[in-house]
């Protein structure tokens, strides 16, 4: 999440035919769910967009944006990232986080040592893993985001409180 | 080709060895097998076992629904992470 409250959801990739339409990729869940978090904004904050979206295409969506009528307008926005408030994502379940949430929290053991940040949310079938980066380490660790292993995620105080396996943290 | 049923599934031994000595101790331990193409059997539900990906071990915590299963299906060797956007985790 970047610093101002504010999750990146999306990026132009190019114009969409010759009407003004562009070609969207959506970083959500569910690609279509980005139209819901409109307006968007980009990085630093001076455009605002509206978004309909028109169809599907190779690698994405096609929306129309407003304010943007011309091709050549929507092929100067290519690469551009928008930006919705991380307040507009829906509020969720206990047990359940955004990962914009979860990536930077401090995770401390149980005896309220450090033992690093969180870089990356990442799920491979079985249950989420949350990415530690160890100030020190040169490898990240993978640590089992569930109950017994991350027993407190405490997002006011910007920590979580880990009780993570014999051995996880020991080997580089 | 199927593998035939009467062979049973197939587990390197010293994963069942592994799971048993661990199970046996009780102990909260990440095992560590380097055994990909091991079946997940109904014993090792509970147990956090860290697959081998090439790279490091994956924590992988089996559950009832992963029986059956490699090893290898939950720890990936390719792996992008993309971006957070609106994805949730859920704490299980």
């Amino acid at each position: 999440m970047s610093g101002d409250d504010r999750v990146v959801v999306g990026a132009i990739a190019g114009a969409f035919g010759v009407r003004g339409e562009v070609r969207l990729k959506s970083f959500c869940a569910e690609a279509e769910a980005i139209a819901d978090y409109a307006p968007l904004t980009t990085q630093d904050g001076g455009r605002s967009f509206d978004v309909t979206l028109t169809g599907n295409a190779a690698n994405g969506l096609t929306a129309r944006l407003s304010g943007i009528d011309t091709k050549e307008q929507a092929d100067a926005l290519k690469g551009v990232q928008l930006y919705a408030p991380r307040d507009r994502l829906p509020s969720l379940p206990d047990d359940e986080f955004y990962h914009a949430d979860l990536i930077g929290l401090e995770v401390m053991d149980t005896g309220g040592q450090s033992l690093g940040h969180v870089r990356a949310v990442m799920n491979h079938g079985a249950t989420d893993l949350l990415e530690v980066h160890a100030p020190g380490r040169r490898a990240t660790v993978l640590l089992p985001f569930t109950l017994e292993a991350v027993p407190t995620v405490d997002l006011a105080a910007g920590r979580l409180v880990a009780d993570p396996p014999e051995g996880l943290f020991d080997d580089e | 080709m199927a593998r035939a049923v009467w062979k049973g599934p197939f587990v390197d031994s010293y994963v069942l060895k592994k799971a048993e000595k661990s199970r046996e101790s009780g102990r909260n331990e990440v095992i560590k097998i380097w055994s990909r193409r091991s079946t997940i059997l109904p014993q090792f539900v509970g147990l956090t076992f860290g697959v081998y990906n090439g790279h490091k071990h994956i924590p992988v915590n089996v559950s009832e629904e992963m029986i059956g299963q490699k090893f290898g299906e939950y720890a990936p060797s390719r792996t992008y992470t993309g971006h957070a956007a609106d994805k949730k985790a859920k704490r299980k």
